[in-house]
């Protein structure tokens, strides 16, 4: 059950994303609106999918690299369709869906094998740790599309050269204002999933820090936002400069990620 | 259909014949009711804009009635017969109203695809429905109109592109501040254009504008003439820290704002965006002041470069919108055809008989035992008591045939007996 809708929600994003990318090419705000309709149905079937999962398993679809990705990606969508309520900025699906579509399709890669958890692996500040980080990330994610169309954007405007592009892309404002909610709200949610990691270390292996390469990485990523957050709160970076950092921000926190997947063995195996 | 639409515009009337006639006429509302008393003329509309003068009127008899009508236009707007017929053009039902759908929807605009134009039509519909100079059909086709304007409007991109630099100048105003509302604008110097453009940002919402010029008295005036605020010309470095948009055009032979000044500026206002306009030639900010991050500096040339590339643009989209025209000219033609008596009647008979076989079907089924003479009985009785139920309202409706007022009644009794399509 859980993977039919799963195939289907993957489907779906597929769909979406070329919706997206026919619009983006004959340039007619309708197929975008039908594109974000159908990333709203990808993101329903996800919603199943993962509900079902939860269901069979008896615990949060959450554990394991797969899982993480899917949630990754499911939490991404939930963002942009909000955002997409309350902002007039259509075309940021253009970027969201391709990115979820991508996720899935790494996420699905061993979906069918079971992973065996650990018992160390369950409890709820497990749980609460994982799903706050993700959901930080995501948010951070989201924050990154949006700095990159403010590139984007902000380049076209200031090489003069405006046309039909640059009328599907949002105002720089609203970009700015997207980048800005993302990291306010991204910020903390990933402090807390830190800060329930670093307790439910300490209550298994009996210390909040363990040098795990994961945990440097974060911590760098961490601090990185705490800066940006705190030059755009206090100093009052706005625009340009903020699109570009939190854009490298995340490609670090991106690069830090596959890295770490590659060469090292940590703690965060099972993610 | 017994429509006829007269009317010059900017393109085959030059300026002082269409001022001519439209003064004449702007006496508006008696003359609306003058033209009523023309005979064979059932209703009218009347439009007067500065691009066209146009009479949309219903008739009972076109020939007749565009005769009267072009006499008095000539007889009212000071018109010499040769110049009238020079500068006049007339269509007649489907291209009357295929004329009217491409007024409205701002294909026949000296500016194509400019917003304005559907307003005025709407005025002058209202002005029309208070002096009750309208009937069925009239409505419907102006309904119709606007509907095809918002289509237009819609599904093209003919009203997407600014086609004028003040009109550009907005559009990236709305690019980089999402809406215009409470946002601030300083103009520096006078000029038409300038002035040209900062109206249309108050049209769009801006909420302050500031006005500096190096004669404060002229600042003042023109402040008085903007509802505007004027401020001193060598306070600039200080203004630019409170406006979100600066329209330049002095007459000054070297930088009124340098990109020292802008920079200091943008730190002191926070990196909030900085919208710069220059229309002044020479140049009157440095466009060094460019490179700075959240500052956009625009030319009268990067403007003009907008334009031209936009009125390229529209051609393509023209051609859109002519097709939806011309759809919507065939369904409003197909609508207007049902309003002929015949069909009419034709479609009521049609729709009491499917009724009343549709019930008889449903009942023989509780009528087993009947015989069929018995059935055949029931079904004569049925079919005779619809008969003298229609037969009224079809003697009526064909009496009322040989007069110009039928259109109520057909139309009236198609929504009764819901005969659309």
């Amino acid at each position: 059950m859980g993977l039919l809708f799963f195939k289907l929600a993957l489907a779906a994003y597929l769909i979406s994303t070329l919706g997206y990318v026919v619009s983006l090419l004959i340039r007619r705000v309708l197929v975008a609106k039908v594109s974000t309709g159908i990333l709203l149905v990808a993101f329903l079937l996800h919603t199943i999918s993962l509900i079902s999962r939860f269901i069979a398993s008896g615990s949060l679809p959450i554990m394991g690299i797969h899982d993480t990705l899917s949630l990754f990606a499911w939490i991404l969508c939930g963002i942009y369709l909000i955002l997409q309520l309350k902002t007039k900025t259509r075309v940021l699906g253009a970027f969201i869906s391709p990115v979820a579509f991508l996720l899935m399709i790494v996420a699905s890669v061993g979906l069918e094998g079971s992973v065996s958890l650990p018992d160390i692996l369950k409890g709820g500040l497990v749980t609460a740790h994982i799903t706050l980080s993700v959901a930080g990330e995501a948010l951070f994610a989201l924050a990154s599309c949006a700095g990159a169309m403010y590139l984007i954007q902000d380049r076209l405007i200031k090489y003069k050269t405006i046309g039909s592009f640059s009328r599907l892309l949002p105002s720089l404002k609203d970009l700015d204002k997207i980048n800005h909610i993302c990291l306010l709200w991204g910020f903390p949610l990933l402090t807390l999933g830190v800060l329930a990691g670093s307790i439910w270390a300490r209550t298994v292996w009996g210390s909040h820090w363990q040098w795990d390469p994961k945990q440097i990485w974060t911590l760098t990523a961490w601090l990185l936002y705490a800066l940006l957050l705190h030059q755009r709160l206090a100093i009052g970076w706005k625009g340009h400069r903020v699109a570009l950092f939190s854009l490298l921000a995340f490609i670090l926190l991106l690069i830090g990620f596959i890295v770490e997947k590659l060469f090292f063995t940590t703690v965060h195996n099972f993610l | 259909m017994n429509l006829i639409l007269l009317g010059m515009n900017h393109k085959t009337a030059p300026l002082d014949i269409r001022e001519r006639l439209s003064i004449s006429c702007e006496e508006g509302i008696r003359s609306l009711r003058e033209l009523m008393h023309i005979p064979g003329i059932e209703g009218m509309i009347y439009l007067s804009t500065c691009n066209r003068v146009e009479v949309l009127a219903q008739t009972t008899d076109t020939q007749e009635a565009a005769e009267q009508l072009k006499s008095f236009i000539f007889g009212h707007g000071n018109l010499s017969r040769e110049e009238m017929n020079r500068c006049l053009y007339m269509y007649r039902d489907d291209e009357a109203v295929r004329h009217l759908f491409r007024v409205t929807s701002s294909l026949d605009s000296l500016v194509m695809g400019e917003p304005q134009i559907l307003g005025q039509v709407k005025d002058a519909y209202r002005q029309a429905v208070e002096n009750q100079t309208t009937g069925i059909i009239l409505n419907k086709i102006l309904h119709h109109a606007f509907r095809v304007a918002k289509r237009v409007r819609t599904e093209t991109g003919i009203a997407a592109n600014a086609v004028s630099v003040s009109f550009a100048a907005v559009e990236l105003a709305k690019k980089i501040f999402g809406g215009l509302k409470g946002k601030t604008v300083l103009l520096i110097g006078a000029g038409e254009m300038s002035e040209l453009a900062a109206r249309h940002l108050i049209s769009q919402g801006i909420d302050q504008i500031l006005i500096a010029n190096r004669t404060y008295a002229r600042a003042m005036q023109m402040a008085e003439e903007f509802h505007g605020t004027a401020v001193a010309f060598d306070h600039l470095e200080e203004t630019l820290r409170n406006v979100d948009i600066v329209i330049s055009s002095t007459g000054a032979p070297g930088y009124v704002i340098t990109a020292g000044m802008v920079s200091t500026a943008l730190h002191r206002r926070k990196n909030r965006f900085l919208f710069l306009i220059d229309i002044a030639v020479p140049r009157d900010i440095d466009p060094a002041a460019g490179d700075i991050d959240n500052v956009f500096l625009y030319n009268i040339d990067n403007l003009q470069d907008i334009v031209d590339g936009n009125i390229k643009n529209r051609g393509q989209e023209a051609e859109k919108a002519e097709a939806i025209i011309e759809e919507e000219v065939m369904k409003y033609t197909r609508w207007h055809n049902t309003l002929e008596v015949v069909p009419t009647i034709v479609s009521l008979k049609g729709k009491a008989e499917g009724i009343v076989r549709g019930e008889l079907e449903k009942s023989f089924s509780w009528m087993q035992n009947m015989t069929s003479e018995e059935r055949k009985n029931i079904e004569i009785l049925v079919g005779s008591i619809m008969n003298k139920i229609l037969h009224d309202p079809i003697i009526s409706l064909k009496e009322e045939s040989q007069d110009y007022g039928v259109m109520a009644y057909v139309a009236a009794l198609r929504r009764l007996f819901k005969l659309e399509e």
